[in-house]
């Protein structure tokens, strides 16, 4: 018992390696894990697999073929509905991206109270569920919502609300996703040195010389993995395109949600959801790629 | 010391413009919920009150999923605590065979898009039946527990000084003992947060009860879901304030957790 009892110690030098901890240790891991290989490796590998399958003619058997794939991509509605679905994620992406760098640009430069509350309302959203913010932009920037009230106030007439059209998922998408790059750059940039930025104004470089040539290469990974995760949260969101977004075309989520639920078409749902897997794990092995890179780097 | 860039001007106005594109939306909904007549183009209600409370606590067609939602986030939550928190401490201080590709599978299951994930897990539970249970509910929503439960208790484990421990193992304290008394009290607040965290998450998680619980399983964020788009303003926003405030101000204690590193670290940034 005593390997056991001197687990917490791997910090002690030379210590050996006993299979009883070995066999402790897994065995307080296994319940997650099988969870992670019941509930995420096989059903995903399953629905890929059956999305392969082609019935013949008479029912009676099925072959692999690509017949699926080549009907969802014959299928206008559904290529554009695609088509809007990446356009809308790195849109938002990138909009996302852009005004966390903003954001942790100035935090990092600045101190005092005022710098302060603007992180702090940057890191709201962590605190606010999708389905509230969805139907509290509703309400903020619908027809005859406050943003319009607001704006009429100040004399400005002709608002045209972003709500049901392509704008208002965007709007939701950049709101939910601000506080995660502001996070990640904050970090990153936080190991920037004053020195370094102090030495190059000194030879008399720009802020935007600065920028680019200073902090933005001491950043790539922070921006890669920001990016990374926003795109994947972004592309098989449900709640935002179905509040905020136009009837049609749809974003994934909500297509996907319809054809398995009002249609009741598994396999088109099926294949829907295979053509998102297959385009989130470019992204997705590419975050697992960044990411392992960099904890090699630590160990 | 100072690197100032911007004048202060230029801070108050991106605090200004932050705070009301951040908190206005929140706030609408907020005086929406107090609101008994508000119409265009007042900037205020023009009558308060808690009329819609009072149409709101009794309906039972709003109640009932707030039940089944707190029964089912509860049993989620406290499961997903039991499996995972063992195996953060596992992760943090046993050394076994697989240990970091385990760890890492779990951040790594992260780049699989929820939505797609549901679709996949929806057609298997069709198949065992599980469809609009109980159960399968709870199944699929610990998922979304899975990560944070982990993540957050094995960075705590991890911070814990192993020479706290040696020295109780020292004075001749079992593995049980100092567990007891001395590792689990220094991870206690983590354990915590990621408990709080992982609740809130849950309760409000819209896309899996809609696809594994609906119809028959219908949780609170779907009642939410199909209020909002109804005429009647006031009753999505009662319901908001009703179960968000709570939960916000639940979060709001576990914020030491959400600092740049922590969060970097979680996502492997």
């Amino acid at each position: 018992m005593s390997a056991i009892a001197h687990a917490p110690g791997e910090t002690i030098p030379g210590r050996k390696f006993r299979w009883t901890e070995s066999a402790g240790g897994l065995a307080l891991v296994v319940v997650p894990v099988a969870m992670l290989i019941g509930l995420i490796i096989l059903p995903t590998l399953t629905m890929i697999w059956s999305t392969f399958q082609v019935p013949s003619a008479d029912g009676s058997a099925t072959h692999l073929g690509v017949d699926r794939f080549a009907a969802f991509f014959a299928d206008d509605y559904s290529v554009e509905n695609l088509h809007y679905t990446i356009v809308m994620t790195l849109v938002s992406c990138v909009s996302a991206l852009a005004i966390s760098l903003g954001i942790a640009l100035y935090l990092r430069f600045s101190s005092g109270r005022i710098a302060t509350m603007v992180h702090a309302l940057s890191l709201f959203p962590l605190f606010v569920p999708a389905i509230i913010i969805s139907y509290a932009l509703v309400r903020f920037t619908g027809p005859n919502g406050i943003l319009q009230l607001l704006l009429e106030k100040i004399g400005i007439t002709h608002y045209s609300t972003p709500y049901l059209t392509p704008v208002g998922p965007y709007i939701g998408f950049v709101w939910e996703s601000l506080p995660l790059p502001v996070l990640v750059l904050s970090a990153g940039l936080s190991q920037v040195s004053d020195h370094a930025v102090e030495a190059a104004r000194d030879l008399g470089a720009g802020a935007l010389r600065i920028l680019i040539e200073i902090l933005l290469p001491q950043l790539l990974r922070s921006l890669l993995i920001a990016f990374a995760l926003i795109f994947l949260g972004v592309i098989g969101a449900f709640t935002i395109p179905y509040l905020l977004g136009p009837p049609a075309p749809e974003m994934m989520g909500p297509y996907m949600q319809r054809t398995l639920s009002n249609l009741l078409n598994p396999p088109e749902a099926q294949v829907q959801a295979v053509i998102l897997l297959a385009i989130a794990s470019i992204v997705g092995g590419f975050y697992i790629a960044t990411m392992l890179r960099g904890q090699g780097g630590e160990r | 010391m100072s690197a100032r860039t911007r004048t202060p001007f230029g801070g108050l106005l991106l605090l200004v413009v932050m705070a009301l594109l951040m908190l206005g939306p929140i706030v609408t909904v907020i005086v929406w919920a107090f609101a008994v007549k508000w119409r265009y183009p007042n900037l205020a209600p023009t009558e308060w009150g808690l009329k819609y409370w009072d149409v709101i606590l009794h309906r039972s067609s709003v109640i009932e999923p707030i039940l089944t939602s707190l029964a089912i986030t509860s049993v989620s939550t406290t499961l997903a605590a039991m499996i995972c928190w063992p195996a953060a401490y596992a992760f943090a201080r046993i050394k076994f065979p697989g240990r970091q590709l385990l760890l890492f599978s779990f951040i790594a299951a992260q780049a699989v898009p929820k939505f797609a994930l549901f679709v996949s897990i929806a057609t298997v539970f069709l198949r065992l039946g599980l469809i609009g249970t109980f159960w399968g509910v709870v199944m699929v929503q610990m998922l979304s527990a899975v990560l944070l439960m982990i993540w957050i208790p094995t960075a705590a484990f991890r911070g814990i000084p192993p020479a706290l421990e040696e020295a109780g193992f020292d004075l001749g304290a079992s593995r049980l003992r100092v567990f007891l008394s001395i590792t689990l009290p220094q991870a206690m607040p983590a354990l915590a947060a990621s408990y709080v965290l992982s609740f809130v998450a849950i309760l409000f998680e819209v896309d899996s009860a809609l696809l594994i619980g609906a119809p028959k399983i219908t949780t609170m964020p779907l009642t939410l879901l199909t209020l909002s788009t109804q005429v009647i303003v006031q009753e999505a926003a009662v319901l908001c304030v009703m179960i968000w405030v709570p939960c916000f101000a639940l979060l709001l204690l576990t914020r030491r957790f959400m600092t740049s590193k922590g969060i970097a670290q979680g996502f492997g940034a």
